[in-house]
């Protein structure tokens, strides 16, 4: 296992005289070095094609390729590699599974009042298309999950598409009492774990979820890699949205023979340098504490609430506690741009937060906020960094 | 406010650099917003003012609180100040094309775009001694009025609107340098022309200027064939008497008349009548050169005296 506290010599950025202070783990989180190590390696020592040539440079592709499968297969305790299917992100994931899956006309697909863009636009556009129904379940009054609501709208419904983790505010939602309940209710479930995948152990087989969708580029991965993990069966059933190079294995002038799943959904070369450094990112996080990492998150993110609660202008999204808000801090001063404050930090002590809508304009825009600074923490965040974002947080509000 | 001054300061910096250019599109964007009467939604504003803040906030809280505060304020100022700025540097680019100075018509202040006031440069028509200086003086008070023209070389052309007065001298590198332009000008345009010799060097030049009155006087078509030749051919040969029996025989001019001519008292008290009507111009240096009235003192590029003859000059 290792040592949480000596994590951050593994990252070369967070190493120098004056390292930034990286608080957008929620956007995209710092790579160790050994991931762009193992990228490099792909493209310096055998940059072929996988799964297609016979030469050694394209087997060792090949080979590579179906290692990391499988260790995301087991990464999530999935039942079996052939339900990981490689993808650019989770956006891709989603749209993949929007576009795959069989839906018709008066279908209803529940969505919670949080979604990121990537978990309603593409449901909006079927809505649009083909006249799909989308539901918005709303959240409580600080924002955590109505289990109750989500009770009395579940049933009819063909699909539940939820975040896991919500990248507004942290929030994690009670996953497991959902898929239990949309299974009562004979609905399948989609969980986007972009959030989530990275801080938190994630079992697909004990969440009983049908489908999952996540990034690469959130948990240490590279950028342009994320996976679609769906039961086998589910997977089998869907028709590829997206088809062409790979995908298939024969075809005449007139027909076509689909690969097995996951191959059927992987159109086109794929990004196998991500892919490898996808694996290197999970060996790494493999080596890692979950439940280390989530006290560490705690602590920093108490240290922050607190601090921020002294300010009276300054509104926190979600609950007050910050253990339900694990490693976010999303927080706005009521008729304040918030960018102003974000470029301020930067400026003046390297910190980077990600300031705006942060992909979830739908929240903002139904409660009439103009944006937010985030603050999102993973486990190569110290408690003098928060002292640091607190002490320039309270000269700029001195001004303000 | 601030969008707008971004969007002329990337703007101009964006002709130069991709990024730069980049940030002029996202005030673009900011300023199209605004102008359409909605918020600027691209976060544009926000960062250059959050930058200006940190910078100032981390040398004085107080600085920066005021600076806040009336951050519209300033940035009102700001442009205005930009913007007279651009006005007045606009100001030069137009005064340098069509007047081949920044500051002006024969002005003779600093020009970032001719350093050397090479545009400006005379030879001083008081003394011998060529001054390759920046003179003070100003074209307002040069004048063709009251100047009497009628006894100096001169090519009318049927139906032409414009007149060009060329006075300069043989001895006189300006002189010799604006000469190629102006007689390209003439005949382009096919103006009016006017030549008068000003022998700004006094002595060495006088033998020129008389010998050249005789020569129109008697062999009026092949003046200018001479006067080119004068401009072309290398100084120190032209200015040596030795010279001028071959010079006058190389055109088939009869050399004893023209020496004859050239050293009588009447042609010299003509050309000294000649050079008095010219000091009435008020001119300062050769070469000067009139364009339907207008000096202009110095050698300017060719463009300059196209300007002129086109109406191009607005002020």
């Amino acid at each position: 296992m290792s040592d949480i506290n000596n994590t951050r010599k593994d990252f070369k950025i967070l190493g120098g005289e004056k390292p930034p202070i990286y608080f957008d783990t929620a956007c995209m989180s710092l790579r160790p070095d050994r991931v762009v190590a193992a990228m490099d390696e792909y493209y310096l020592e055998y940059p072929a094609c996988g799964g297609r040539s016979a030469h050694k440079l394209a087997d060792r592709v090949t080979k590579k390729v179906k290692e990391v499968r499988k260790n995301v297969a087991k990464f999530i305790n999935a039942r079996s590699d052939k339900e990981i299917i490689f993808t650019r992100n989770t956006t891709e994931s989603i749209n993949l599974l929007a576009y795959s899956f069989p839906f018709k006309k008066g279908d209803v697909v529940l969505l919670s009042d949080k979604e990121h863009n990537s978990n309603l636009v593409p449901w909006l556009l079927l809505r649009d298309k083909i006249g799909i129904e989308v539901k918005i379940i709303p959240g409580r009054q600080d924002n955590t999950f109505d289990l109750e609501k989500f009770k009395e709208m579940v049933s009819g419904v063909k699909l539940v598409s939820m975040v896991h983790t919500s990248n507004l505010d942290g929030v994690t939602n009670p996953a497991e009492e959902i898929i239990k309940l949309a299974h009562e209710a004979g609905v399948l479930v989609l969980l986007d774990c972009a959030q989530s995948m990275a801080h938190q152990k994630i079992d697909v087989q004990s969440l009983d979820a049908d489908f999952i969708a996540f990034s690469g580029h959130k948990m240490l991965g590279p950028a342009g890699t994320g996976i679609l993990y769906g039961k086998i069966k589910l997977l089998e059933s869907l028709a590829p949205f997206m088809v062409g190079g790979d995908t298939v294995s024969d075809t005449t002038y007139e027909n076509y023979q689909f690969l097995e799943v996951p191959e059927k959904f992987e159109a086109g070369l794929q990004d196998y340098a991500g892919i490898i450094g996808l694996g290197e990112a999970i060996k790494y996080l493999e080596k890692m504490n979950f439940k280390e990492i989530a006290e560490h998150e705690f602590k920093l993110n108490t240290k922050l609430t607190e601090a921020l609660s002294k300010f009276s202008q300054i509104k926190i999204i979600g609950p007050a506690d910050p253990k339900l808000r694990s490693s976010v801090v999303s927080f706005y001063i009521p008729g304040k741009e918030m960018h102003q404050i974000a470029v301020m930090l930067d400026e003046m002590a390297g910190i980077a937060v990600r300031s705006g809508r942060h992909c979830v304009h739908s929240w903002f825009n139904s409660r009439n906020i103009l944006n937010s600074v985030r603050v999102s923490f993973y486990f190569y965040n110290n408690e003098e960094e928060v002292e640091t974002f607190i002490k320039t947080l309270e000269k700029i509000l001195k001004i303000l | 406010m601030p969008c707008i001054v971004a969007l002329i300061v990337f703007g101009i910096m964006g002709i130069f650099s991709a990024s730069q250019r980049a940030l002029a599109k996202e005030a673009a964007a900011c300023v199209f917003r605004r102008v359409t009467f909605r918020a600027c939604n691209t976060g544009f504003a926000d960062k250059v003012k959050g930058k200006l803040l940190a910078k100032v906030l981390q040398r004085s809280t107080f600085l920066a609180k005021v600076l806040n505060k009336y951050y519209e304020i300033f940035s009102w100022i700001f442009f205005i100040l930009m913007l007279g700025s651009t006005i007045w540097v606009l100001r030069g680019v137009y005064n340098f094309y069509v007047f081949g100075s920044c500051n002006g018509l024969n002005a003779s202040g600093f020009c970032a775009f001719d350093p050397s006031g090479a545009n400006n440069k005379v030879t001083e028509v008081n003394g011998s001694s060529e001054s390759c200086g920046i003179t003070p003086k100003i074209e307002k008070n040069i004048t063709l009025k009251n100047v009497e023209l009628s006894s100096f070389p001169s090519l009318a052309v049927a139906g032409a609107k414009d007149t060009v007065v060329f006075i300069g001298c043989y001895d006189c590198d300006y002189s010799r340098k604006a000469y190629p332009d102006i007689k390209k000008l003439i005949t382009k345009k096919k103006a009016n022309y006017i030549f008068a010799h000003y022998p700004a060097k006094g002595n060495i030049t006088d033998l020129l200027a008389n010998v050249g009155y005789c020569v129109y006087h008697d062999y009026p078509d092949k003046f200018w064939d001479w006067n080119s030749y004068l401009f072309a051919t290398d100084k120190d040969y032209i200015l040596d008497p030795k010279n001028m029996d071959a010079m006058l025989a190389k055109f088939n001019f009869d050399v004893k008349t023209i020496e004859e001519c050239a050293g009588s008292p009447g042609t010299k008290e003509a050309v000294a009548a000649q050079v008095k009507e010219l000091n009435k111009t008020g001119i300062y240096g050769t070469p000067t050169i009139f364009i339907n009235g207008k000096a202009f003192v110095g050698p300017k590029p060719y463009r300059v005296y196209r300007s002129a003859i086109n109406k191009f000059i607005f002020f």
